[in-house]
């Protein structure tokens, strides 16, 4: 479904990404881990296109998406949640979600269908509907980005980090759509640091160190028999 | 710091280049080009000051320039004389006349106090609206010289200033600026203000009080530019209200962007590349008119190609001729390397 | 009576002409985080193409709707000229590109139509008078109420119910998250420009009404205004600039009907003077604009 191949990311000099290689199949939550500065985000913001690859390769389902641009990542099926979490905070619950649903604005039936089942996944954000999503508290910000993603019906989900400065409960539940979300067969790339959870949900992981993939296998595998600590201490 | 003493060095000499230079050709019309380059270089330089070192473009200064040459102009113009130059002015001034030196002084005096009072709060505001508020300062500075008739004769022409104005005198005064530029720029006033721009919290957690830094930049500025205002009321001897507006702004923004807003050589470069491609432009308009009739005339032409250039320039070189580094900065690195490779 | 309804009618009047100046500049801002220089200048295209298809024959509304085409396409213009080839440098760059952009526009004008004013060609209606509770006012005022008032709902509701609009909106706050939904950034500009330029045509008109010709430097008193008005309500806020622009229409008139006759002509030394004391106790201006976004 979605192959990156050797893909290097570099800010000036600095390599952020070095040649890094991994894939995600159909249906598959491959999730990607690693410390702070291993290039997960880089990775991450290098496939949703905001950010120019300076070397290797992105395919999605077939297609080449490497030198994509942002709204053009988006039509091919891919969708992405930043880890800056980014609402518009002074628009609207709703109003967040249409704009999630813009390459399809065109049918209207399809996006009144689509919202439903969005408000029956997240029943919080059906109550907050006309309420600004500045307002909202950071549990209920994640789960509008990840609704408004799926507005756009993707084929592919892009999630960096969405545990990231919320409460262990509030993080439960996050997870808990995140399964949910899953078994519907949506395919899912997930950068985390929280590890537990990441590979309670994963089919597969890749551990990225410094720029590099320096860990890969399956969840279990990577649970048991990486030595987590030291790939991100150090050491 | 010692490559902000080898710039001052060096820009002195490029002064003192054009000074001597044109004495030795003695031809009356680069005498002047020269003279009004060197008045040129004080009131750039003076830009550069705050917008170097701020990060803000300032479309004040010119008005400053202008409060330096009425004030200049009420304190010298002979007591004979303002009856006939100043018909409205005020009794008690009338028999004020000073040296023009002390004169110039009062005029950079005169511009930083208004300065300073006009200026603390709008250096509170965000960076486009404190651009964009110093322009209708501008204005409202132009409003003020059209119409206070008792001090500046309104929009009629002032006449009577003693032209005290030589090339010597304005190497000097220049020659004190471009060596007070690289100075006030590593001072820590200038260091502070600078590093603002990179990072306002980092910077604010060193003690800077940004607000602070930036209006002091911004007196320092405006003093430059009421004495250059001073400086070049002595040199024509008769301007009015219009002569410290849009086209004059445009002109001093155009030289400082083109070399180089952030360092004080790009000043100095600029102003020498577009004074000679103005007075070369100027030249072939007039040349141009002199062959056409009344509608066929050019005017215009000059500003449009400059405008032009400013906007070829931003798109290639959007730093100017000089981006970072001082020229001293640019020699000692540059001495260095081919020590270590030799 | 007549005389409250005089300094109303007066107020409301330049207000809403005000509002729209600094609408369309504002609309700039906040999308692009740029200051449009050259924002007088369609003004200025506005007046010179009603003098030059003046001689043509048309009814005048159809040389007005000419108009405010000229000044929308010398708006997308300014964006090809001043802005895309700049954008990914300095914010620097950027204003300093309109600045220039603002001068060649000018002298263009200057040189290959005339320094002179010139006659523009004005609707009869504009100078009629008519006559409300005692006061004597030119129908041109409250057809400027009027065009105001429609021109801010419609904006209003642009911003509000439209995809366009509310894709515009999430665009001033982040664009690149805009972007990875799907909004094509190229279109959001180019409206910007557009909608920014149609706003200045129709002040323009209407603003030119009031004076009759048109010289090079006609955009330049509506640019102070829209930058005074955009500062004192909030750079970023619509609403902003629609307050800061009748808060400004109120000070300026106000200031007109109680200014000594000496002193009226450093009315706008007055006014910059009150603004800056706005400014002293309200850096951000009045109305807070977009936040940036911060995470919770």
């Amino acid at each position: 479904m979605l192959d990156v191949r050797d893909l290097s990311v570099s800010y000036g000099t600095i390599r952020a990404v070095r040649g890094i290689s991994f894939s995600v199949g159909k249906g598959e939550l491959v999730s990607l881990l690693g410390a702070n500065g291993a290039g997960k985000s880089s990775t991450i913001k290098c496939i949703a296109g905001a950010l120019k690859a300076s070397g290797g390769s992105i395919t999605l389902e077939g297609k080449d998406i490497t030198a994509a641009s942002p709204e053009q990542v988006i039509r091919a099926g891919l969708a992405t949640v930043p880890e800056t979490r980014d609402v518009f905070p002074d628009l609207t619950v709703a109003e967040n979600l249409m704009l999630g649903a813009y390459i399809h604005r065109r049918d209207q039936a399809g996006n009144r269908d689509n919202l439903e089942r969005l408000h029956t996944l997240f029943p919080r954000l059906a109550e907050r509907s006309a309420q600004a999503a500045g307002t909202l508290s950071g549990g209920e910000q994640q789960m509008l980005v990840i609704a408004r993603a799926l507005m756009a019906r993707p084929s592919v989900l892009l999630l960096d980090e969405p545990s990231l400065g919320l409460a262990p409960a509030i993080v439960e539940r996050i997870f808990e759509m995140i399964e949910t979300l899953k078994t519907s067969g949506l395919t899912i790339l997930l950068v985390e640091q929280n590890v537990n959870q990441a590979l309670a949900v994963a089919d597969r992981a890749y551990v990225m160190r410094l720029g590099a993939i320096v860990a890969s296998g399956t969840a279990e595998e990577i649970r048991s028999t990486s030595d987590l600590s030291s790939h991100y201490l150090g050491g | 710091m010692k490559h902000s003493y080898l710039t001052a060095l060096i820009l002195i000499a490029v002064i003192a280049i054009i000074a001597v230079g044109s004495h030795v050709l003695g031809i009356r019309l680069y005498d002047r080009i020269a003279t009004n380059l060197l008045i040129s270089l004080v009131l750039v330089v003076g830009l550069q000051t705050f917008m170097g070192n701020s990060g803000l473009l300032s479309f004040a200064h010119i008005g400053f320039m202008g409060f330096g040459a009425y004030t200049s102009a009420v304190l010298t113009i002979p007591a004979q004389m303002k009856g006939m130059a100043l018909p409205d002015l005020y009794e008690f001034m009338k028999v004020v006349e000073i040296s023009p030196l002390l004169a110039m002084l009062a005029a950079g005096v005169v511009a930083a106090l208004v300065a300073a009072f006009v200026a603390y709060p709008l250096m509170r505001l965000s960076d486009a609206a404190a651009v964009i508020t110093s322009f209708a300062l501008l204005v409202v500075l132009y409003t003020i010289m059209n119409n206070w008739s008792a001090l500046t004769n309104g929009p009629r022409t002032l006449f009577g200033l003693p032209k005290t104005t030589d090339m010597p005198i304005a190497a000097i005064v220049a020659g004190v600026v471009v060596v007070g530029a690289p100075l006030f720029k590593e001072s820590r006033t200038g260091k502070l203000l600078r590093a603002s721009r990179e990072d306002e919290v980092a910077a604010a957690a060193l003690g800077a009080n940004i607000p602070q830094l930036r209006w002091r930049a911004f007196i320092l500025a405006a003093f430059i530019a009421g004495v250059g205002g001073a400086l070049w009321g002595h040199f024509i001897t008769s301007f009015a209200p219009k002569a410290f507006y849009l086209k004059e702004t445009f002109l001093i923004i155009t030289m400082l962007v083109i070399g180089g807003a952030n360092t004080v050589t790009g000043a100095v470069a600029g102003t020498i590349l577009i004074t000679f491609a103005y007075e070369g432009l100027r030249g072939t308009e007039g040349a141009l008119n002199a062959g056409a009739t009344g509608a066929g005339q050019v005017v215009g032409l000059t500003e449009i190609v400059l405008a032009l250039a400013m906007i070829a320039v931003m798109i290639v070189k959007p730093g100017g001729l000089f981006p970072n580094r001082e020229i001293g900065h640019i020699l000692t690195r540059t001495r260095r390397r081919k020590e270590t490779s030799a | 009576m007549a005389f409250a309804i005089q300094f109303v009618i007066d107020v409301l009047s330049l207000g809403g002409a005000y509002a729209l100046m600094a609408l369309g500049l504002v609309i700039i801002y906040g999308i692009l985080r740029l200051v449009n220089f050259a924002y007088g200048e369609l003004i200025m295209v506005a007046g010179y193409t009603m003098y030059l298809t003046s001689g043509s024959g048309l009814p005048w509304l159809l040389m007005a709707a000419l108009a405010v085409v000229m000044a929308i396409v010398f708006g997308i213009l300014t964006d090809y000229v001043a802005f895309r080839p700049v954008r990914a440098k300095s914010v620097t760059a950027v204003l300093i590109t309109s600045f220039a952009f603002s001068n060649l526009l000018q002298n263009a004008a200057l040189l290959f139509i005339s320094p002179r004013p010139r006659n523009v060609p004005l609707p009869d209606i504009f100078s009629q008078t008519v006559s409300i509770g005692g006061a004597i006012t030119p129908v041109r005022n409250l057809i400027t109420i009027a065009a105001s008032i429609v021109l801010l709902a419609a904006v209003a509701f642009l911003m509000r119910k439209t995809t366009l609009g509310i894709a515009m909106r999430a665009a001033a706050t982040n664009f690149t998250m805009a972007r990875m939904l799907g909004v094509p950034a190229n279109l959001i500009i180019t409206s910007a420009f557009a909608l920014s330029g149609f706003l200045a045509g129709v002040v323009g008109l209407l603003w030119i009404g009031r004076i009759g010709t048109v010289v090079p430097g006609v955009g330049l008193e509506p640019l102070l205004v829209a930058f005074i008005a955009t500062v004192i309500g909030g750079m970023r806020s619509l609403p902003g600039a629609v307050v800061g622009g009748f808060l400004l229409a109120l000070i300026d008139t106000t200031l007109n009907y109680t200014l000594s006759q000496d002193l009226l002509k450093f009315r706008d030394a007055f006014t910059f003077s009150l603004v800056i004391l706005i400014l002293l106790w309200r850096p951000e201006g009045l109305i807070k604009g977009p936040a940036s976004g911060q995470r919770t």
